[in-house]
């Protein structure tokens, strides 16, 4: 196992030199100037151009290449070019966030999907289990921005349990905590819908054979047999759908973080598009592929846990 | 059966615990008193220094936290009402050359970067005129030197005699204007983009990524100490969720929708005053006349003919929008939009369709691709457009695209038409400057946003507009101003359409103590004596 980790960390940077270079030349091509964002629309060519030199823009392309890639080795991620800031001070304020909010998400939809799954399995083609596929449909089917501000018209405006933006200090845990509930369940409940779509599925091929139906001819109890013996061999497929969704979740959350005013990777990575900051897209897809890489890494030794078949060479 | 029961009562504790986490709603900073609690439409922060600040809302913050050595009267932006700011008074030698400044004494920067001094002042303006260290610095090549003459007078030395419009322009709290603290620039040098130290009633406190900026009171504000304790500005992008939180009471101010039917949907929930003020943002339609048929007179005065302005103004909202008919805005120094004998383009569509044949375009023309910006107070009104000049005959395949790369492509000659909409600072010079003088026609080496590369292809209005600049008497300014915009009306290389002002939306408790007009900070001007009562 360890040498199996050792073995996927190693390849982590090939992986990454190779998505710095796509996200090198990617930011480049698209049209729009950093300077001319800077500066804003009345801005002269000379003063645009004049700024690009000492942003470094007018250098030959190898060459700033060769610069970033020097400062990703040290570790540096650079500063942005709009703010001068620090990268990392900007992604390390941000990332905890990204980071509870994909993992509420992710939680909320095993938690809930996973149960309502093998029950609409269990329960198939009963009243229970067609409402739950027409839910789940209608979960996968609303965008996310509309179910975010569907909940806050509910919870914050009619019923006033949530704030809409909440306190400037948020450094609380009942606050953070508080804060997490509508956007965690805005994500959870798409999560959901897709972990209990698959679950059911999984769970539905799994009950039809011959160990299942032996244990229940043993006597265990309806509960045992699902634990030990249904739920245990349907959990490869959903383990594979909650690790491609968190993947999704850290940089593709950002309509839920527009929308509940939470800072997130997402809602970096957008407005450094929007700003042309080079400097922050480059590092944050960066940034993005180490997570990914991670996410992808805890998948798939989890498979290891669920299935003791399972091993790694 | 048993099983599910017991997997139906696990799933519904798990959602007890999350609505009880609902119990106890933890204070919002709007219930706090004297927070004034701010949401604003942009996703983050650009730069805090006025120098570098061309985001609009960047420029929003910046009000609050520097003063220029005079200023506009608050709530409006009348170059004929300019007042006293840092500067208590000014003198003008006899060859109009020198202006001298006498400061008011025992002003005092925020974080204890001591008084304002003549030396702050110099350190400014030559700040404000490097392009190294300036977004703005055009606006002072006027500008020789700027001596201190002693602690509290300030002398500036300009390369040729102006009119006092144009040297005030120079010095009023907006961009290059505002005077901030050398000592603290050259501690924090790149620091300062993000940590401004200025005069201003309110000094920058703590900034929060994507979250908020922080601004708290200066008590040793040379016109009192603010009524407010602090401001809080909230980076929210998305209108729904802003509107909602206003809604709730958890915001005092936000920026609103410049669309009539959301000022009448927030009207009628209530509980709000709505202000609708200057500047307004000008909409014009520059012809690229390097491409045909818009090199033909006839062509573009058939465009100018089949725009309705009605429509798209009832479309917009009356209330917010209304006709301009010369190419500088109506309101700035110098504009002939109230004059009687600017032509005005009334919406005629046979007189159109007359042109267009006459033209060799019995049957209409299509004008091949027109680029347009995504963002909805554009891209709205240029649909309609399409439409409009559709039903004369003039087609074209609009494209959309994200505001950046739009900026970018039209600078790049890559569309037949242009809708631009721009507010500057409002005189003539600016607006007849960059949109119609040669040396701004865009992909030259001087390009600003001359798109219809007015000057070249045809003969333009340079000599007009170099006559007037930094001619110091302002009528002669005034008449060369007129001349350049009555020949740009009869060369047609782009026209006015209208004007779309800013919609302002704000809980009736906060009272702002003056009366909004127009704002130089293209939103709410939070001063000592605004408060919330």
């Amino acid at each position: 196992m360890k040498r199996y980790i050792l073995y996927r960390l190693l390849l982590v940077i090939p992986s990454l030199w190779a998505v710095f270079t796509f996200a090198f030349v990617l930011v480049r091509i698209v049209p729009g100037d950093p300077a001319l964002a800077m500066l804003g629309d009345h801005a002269s060519q000379e003063a645009v151009q004049e700024l690009r030199i000492r942003m470094g823009l007018d250098r030959p392309l190898w060459q700033q290449y060769g610069a970033f890639l020097a400062e990703l080795a040290r570790g540096d991620l650079g500063r942005s070019l709009v703010t001068k800031r620090p990268i990392i001070t900007d992604v390390a304020q941000v990332l905890p966030y990204t980071v509870e909010l994909t993992f509420t998400g992710i939680l909320l939809g095993v938690v809930l999907g996973v149960p309502l799954g093998v029950l609409s399995a269990v329960k198939r083609n009963s009243a229970f289990d067609h409402m739950a596929r027409i839910v789940s449909l209608a979960g996968l089917s609303v965008p996310a921005f509309y179910l975010a501000i569907l909940l806050l018209l509910v919870f914050s405006v009619s019923l006033g349990w949530f704030p809409v933006i909440g306190p400037v200090s948020d450094t609380g845990l009942k606050v953070r905590l508080h804060n997490l509930v509508l956007p965690g369940l805005s994500l959870g409940l798409m999560m959901t819908a897709y972990v209990m779509r698959m679950t059911r599925s999984t769970v539905l091929q799994v009950l039809t054979h011959d160990y299942v139906r032996s244990a229940r001819a043993k006597g265990l109890a309806e509960m045992r047999v699902l634990r030990r013996h249904v739920l245990t061999n349907s959990l490869i497929p959903i383990v594979t759908l909650v690790g491609l969704h968190a993947n999704y979740l850290v940089g593709g959350s950002v309509m839920t973080e527009i929308v509940f005013n939470r800072p997130g990777l997402g809602k970096l990575i957008v407005g450094a598009m929007f700003q042309r900051d080079y400097a922050v897209l480059q590092s944050l897809l960066v940034v993005y592929a180490v997570v990914v890489v991670f996410i992808n890494l805890l998948t798939d030794l989890s498979y290891g846990i669920v299935d003791p078949r399972v091993r790694y060479e | 059966m048993r099983a599910s029961a017991r997997l139906t009562r696990w799933t519904g504790a798990f959602l007890a615990m999350l609505l009880m986490l609902a119990v106890g709603s933890p204070p919002t900073d709007a219930q706090t008193d004297q927070t004034l609690e701010v949401g604003l439409s942009l996703p983050d922060i650009g730069r805090l220094d006025p120098h570098r600040s061309s985001l609009t809302q960047d420029v929003a913050i910046v009000d609050a936290i520097f003063n220029g050595l005079v200023q506009f009267p608050v709530g409006t932006i009348d170059l004929n009402r300019i007042e006293p700011g840092l500067a208590e008074r000014w003198e003008v030698s006899k060859d109009g050359k020198a202006w001298t400044f006498y400061l008011r004494k025992g002003v005092q920067f925020h974080h204890n970067y001591g008084e304002l001094t003549s030396d702050d002042v110099v350190f400014s303006l030559e700040k404000a005129a490097d392009p190294k260290r300036s977004a703005f610095s055009p606006n002072y090549r006027n500008l020789d030197r700027v001596e201190a003459v002693d602690r509290h007078t300030v002398r500036i030395h300009l390369k040729n005699p102006a009119s006092q419009p144009d040297v005030l322009a120079m010095l009023v709290n907006y961009h290059g204007g505002h005077i901030v603290s050398k000592k603290a620039v050259s501690e924090l040098g790149d620091k300062f983009l993000l940590n401004p130290v200025g005069t201003g009633p309110f000094a920058f406190k703590e900034y929060a990524p994507q979250r908020y900026v922080m601004l708290e009171r200066h008590n040793r504000h040379f016109r009192g100490r603010p009524k407010i304790a602090r401001i809080v500005y909230r980076y929210m992008p998305d209108l729904k969720s802003r509107q909602l939180a206003f809604e709730r009471g958890e915001l005092h101010v936000i920026e609103g929708l410049r669309e009539q039917w959301w000022v009448d949907e927030l009207k009628r929930k209530g509980d709000v005053v709505i202000d609708v003020v200057g500047p307004g943002e000008m909409r014009t339609l520059h012809f690229n006349m390097t491409r045909k048929p818009l090199d033909d007179l006839r062509v573009r005065q058939a465009i100018a003919y089949g725009i309705s302005r009605r429509e798209i103004i009832e479309f917009v909202g009356p209330a917010i929008a209304y006709p301009a008919y010369a190419p500088v805005p109506p309101g700035y120094l110098g504009s002939i939009h109230d004059a009687s004998d600017t032509p005005r383009f009334s919406y005629d569509p046979s007189r159109a369709k007359r042109l267009l044949a006459e033209a060799g375009y019995p049957n209409g023309v299509d004008l091949g691709v027109v680029l347009i910006t995504s963002v909805d107070p554009l891209r709205r009104p240029m649909e309609m457009i399409t439409e409009q000049l559709r039903r004369i005959g003039i087609t074209y395949t609009l494209q959309v695209l994200d505001h950046t790369s739009w900026h970018a492509r039209i600078r790049l000659n890559a569309s037949a038409l242009v809708l631009f909409g721009a507010a500057r600072f409002p005189t003539g010079d600016q607006y007849l400057s960059q949109f119609y003088h040669s040396r701004s026609i865009v992909g030259s080496p001087t390009a600003v946003t001359n798109f219809s590369h007015y000057g070249s292809v045809i003969p333009g209005v340079d000599h007009f507009i170099d006559a007037a600049k930094d001619e110091p008497d302002t009528q002669k300014q005034l008449k060369a101003w007129g001349q350049a915009q009555q020949k740009i009306l009869v060369d047609l290389p782009a026209i006015p359409l209208y004007v779309l002002r800013l919609v302002l939306v704000r809980k009736p408790n906060v009272d702002l103590g003056y009366k909004p007009e127009a704002t130089v900070a293209l939103f709410y001007q939070f001063r000592e004596f605004t408060a919330i009562k």
